[in-house]
């Protein structure tokens, strides 16, 4: 008897414990999908020195409102989606700067400026159009990044879904209701957890070595000529910040004179005399950390046998004028003979070419171009850049204003040919001489397929060097590459300098729901009471008469009076 | 759209089934085992019409109206009505008159269906924060469903388990019998054929259904005069 009960407690007791699994796991059911899901990109979290700047928060769980805010509104629970063509940007900073409480902002930005659009860049009015859009990007880029923002802050491309919601909370708030739990609308979610900081940040460079021809006998080093380009990008969006022009431009020149020197220097005849180091530098939006850091790790007969340096900077988006910027004055002899042999070219090739003059202020930190790092360290150093003046410091570090339609192919060849001939004058030593090495038509001439082709690369590619790992594709892309042009490549990963600290989330995805409101659910619930006390009162009197309905309510006959 | 949501489909959905069971003399005889023995059959049906669906149809490219299969379907269908009538004469029932018999068998079928075709939806997506007006539709066809279910029981007791009934109604009986049986591929042809909306299918369902309950009714009572 024991025995037997004891066995069916067992089997009750796993019954219960089956139940309970059961009802767990169909709690659990993953709940409803959004009608809507948009890919959005987070605007930069990041230290500087200890102190925070932009958007501090990730996860986002509120109603959606729109420009123009209400007066007096309270738009602590609300997230504001603002399209790009409507932002104001003295509206917007004094907004920021009085600290005044939001619940998420969500800008939206043109279609034609992604990375998948595939319209064809054309000229005329478009340039206008373009122009006017860049330059407002990249105010309103210089404003995000400089500030801090106690709330999260979302990148989206406008696409039909969006502009549908926004059409539709713009005529809602246009009734003077903002969405609230009661009032019904649209809600945007993104759930992610918390920000985290990135420990240790790597900056990888990568070296080519493209050995001169020595003669037999001859036991001195040969001397070096180092070209340089930082590849890395720095951007209010960190999954946004192609940098095409900055410095996507400079990278692909100097794989395209890589590959050019490479096909001279395979036959011993056509060898110089000169030894080639290409360097590509991460770390250029943190004062050139990277060439810093790779500066240092040079042998000191390396270093002291580098004639000069030609860093490469934007070199993307020029008409007809190039600046070489240099930290030594001009009445430098080494410096004088580089920009002669420039120049020379450059009036072959129709450019115009000037010469500006920056000097280095050892007490200040900010560096602001990446020859000052050579200059530190006693090496003849010139920067080849579009830019006239020097950028400060998180500035032109290709953001969200630099995407591929903003850079040409044209301006990257002509660059590339200015930089190739007059340093194959100087190896070959043809000063003077009006001798096309790399001419048009030729097996050496520049290739603009290749150009296309690794722009397009570089655009595709968010290069922001806190993000990328050490061991990403794309750098080992670029050792590849740079593998194929020359002898031999070293790639150095070294760590971050400590005063720049960032957070980790840079793309999410947004969930629009469209709900609807606590009154709309109080007021079905009340139908429905009504329609089932209805139902059931019709069924009682159509089958067992009105008296029963009646007697339902009165109360019972007591008792105390029965037993009387 | 929230529990709260989810709530209120679910009486819509389930309340009509219990409201019903409650109101009428149904309670008071305490027919629940009818109604229970009623939805395993329903189980079973449901179980051997999934068998042959799988064997004889194929899986349609588009959602447009294949006469074809739909004819299959309706044929399939039968076996729903081979199902209520084993319900009906089959099984073996406590004490309970004709008149309360049909109606805990339509009730506990028509609850059967509802729980197996609309609780795990309602569950699955109606808690999410979206907000559709699909599961209040949902709700109102299991209203119309469970008078269809009721009406066709009434005219399956008449067929099959009252021996005499007058000559005259014998084919109505029959062609009412027919058209509720045929009722989903009807509903089926409307929104694919005629590419009609959800609301409005819903609402012809509902109008139907009354329809067809009053006739019921009508004929119910009709051959229950010479008895009387």
């Amino acid at each position: 008897m024991a025995g037997s009960k004891g066995r069916e407690g067992e089997m009750l007791e796993s019954i219960y414990s089956v139940l309970a699994l059961v009802f767990i796991l169909v709690a659990c059911v993953e709940l409803g999908d959004a009608a809507t899901v948009v890919d959005v990109y987070r605007l930069i979290q990041y230290d500087l020195a200890g102190v925070p700047f932009g958007s501090r928060l990730a996860s986002l769980n509120h109603h959606a409102g729109s420009l123009p805010f209400a007066p007096g509104a309270d738009l602590s629970r609300t997230v504001v989606i603002i399209p790009f063509r409507e932002v104001n940007i003295t509206f917007l900073r004094d907004y920021i700067m009085q600290r005044q409480p939001l619940g998420g902002l969500l800008l939206l930005l043109p279609q034609n400026i992604s990375s998948e659009s595939r319209e064809e860049a054309e000229e005329g009015d478009r340039n206008n159009g373009k122009e006017l859009i860049r330059s407002e990007l990249a105010e309103l880029e210089k404003l995000l990044v400089h500030v801090n923002i106690p709330y999260p802050v979302y990148f989206a491309f406008e696409d039909d879904k969006i502009t549908a919601v926004l059409a539709d909370v713009k005529t809602n708030d246009a009734t003077g209701q903002p969405a609230t739990a009661t009032t019904g609308g649209y809600k945007l979610v993104v759930s992610t957890p918390e920000p985290k900081k990135l420990a240790s940040p790597t900056i990888t460079n990568i070296q080519g070595w493209l050995p001169g021809l020595k003669a037999d006998g001859d036991v001195n080093q040969l001397p070096t000529i180092a070209i340089v380009a930082s590849y890395d990008t720095f951007g209010a969006a960190p999954a946004l910040s192609v940098g095409s022009d900055s410095n996507g431009s400079g990278v692909v020149a100097l794989l395209e004179i890589a590959r050019l020197f490479s096909l001279l220097y395979s036959n011993p005849k056509t060898r110089g005399r000169y030894n080639l180091l290409f360097g590509l530098t991460s770390g250029g939006p943190y004062n050139y950390n990277g060439t810093f850091k790779w500066l240092q790790s040079f042998d000191q007969r390396l270093r002291e046998s580098i004639d000069y340096a030609i860093c490469l900077n934007s070199i993307g988006s020029w008409d007809d004028e190039l600046w070489i910027h240099v930290s030594k004055p001009p009445e430098n002899a080494y410096i004088k003979q580089v920009f002669e042999s420039f120049s020379s070219v450059a009036e072959e090739l129709g450019v115009k070419i000037g010469l500006k003059h920056k000097k280095i202020n050892v007490s200040n930190p900010r560096v602001a171009w990446e020859h000052e790092q050579f200059s530190k360290s006693r090496v003849t150093a010139v920067t080849l850049s579009e830019l006239s003046v020097a950028p400060e410091l998180l500035e032109s570090t290709g953001g969200l204003s630099d995407s591929r339609h903003f850079v040409n192919g044209i301006a990257v060849s002509r660059s590339v040919k200015l930089v190739a001939e007059s340093l194959a004058r100087h190896i070959y030593g043809h000063q003077g001489k009006n001798i096309q090495i790399f001419a048009d038509g030729s097996s050496l001439a520049v290739n603009p397929f290749y150009i296309q082709s690794w722009l397009d690369l570089m655009s595709q590619t968010p290069r922001v060097a806190p993000f990328l790992p050490k061991n990403d594709p794309f750098i080992l892309a670029l050792k590849k590459e740079l593998a194929d042009h020359t002898a031999e490549v070293n790639v150095q990963h070294e760590a971050l300098d400590g005063i720049f600290t960032f957070y980790d989330l840079t793309k999410a995805s947004l969930n629009i729901y469209q709900v609807a409101s606590v009154t709309f659910d109080l007021l079905l619930l009340l139908v429905l009471g009504s329609y089932l006390i209805i139902l059931f009162s019709f069924l009682v009197i159509t089958t067992r008469g009105l008296d029963d309905l009646i007697s339902l309510f009165r109360r019972p006959p007591s008792r105390k009076v029965k037993m009387a | 759209m929230t529990v709260f949501h989810f709530f209120n489909c679910a009486i819509l959905t389930f309340g009509p089934h219990a409201v019903y069971y409650s109101a009428t003399p149904l309670s008071e005889y305490d027919t629940i085992g009818t109604s229970v023995k009623a939805a395993t059959v329903y189980l079973g049906t449901a179980l051997v019409k999934l068998v042959c669906l799988a064997t004889f149809l194929k899986v349609p490219e588009n959602d447009s109206f294949d006469p074809y299969q739909e004819l299959l379907k309706a044929l399939i269908g039968f076996i729903d009505v081979a199902g209520l009538y084993f319900a009906l004469t089959q099984l073996t029932h406590r004490n309970i008159s004709q008149n309360h018999k049909f109606q805990a068998v339509g009730l506990g079928w028509a609850f059967a269906d509802s729980v197996l075709h609309r609780l795990a939806p309602l569950w699955v997506r109606a808690r999410g924060l979206e907000f559709t007006w699909e599961y209040i539709l949902q709700g109102l066809e299991a209203n119309a469903n469970l008078v269809l279910t009721i009406s066709l029981a009434a005219l399956g007791s008449l067929m099959w388990l009252r021996k005499n009934k007058p000559r005259a109604l014998v084919p109505i009986i029959y062609a009412c019998a027919g058209i509720l049986a045929t009722m989903p591929s009807i509903t089926s042809y409307l929104r694919r054929g005629l590419g009609w909306h959800l609301p409005k299918v819903v609402g012809f369902e509902l109008f139907a259904s009354l329809m067809m309950a009053f006739i019921s009714w009508q004929l119910f009572s009709a051959c229950q005069k010479p008895s009387a």
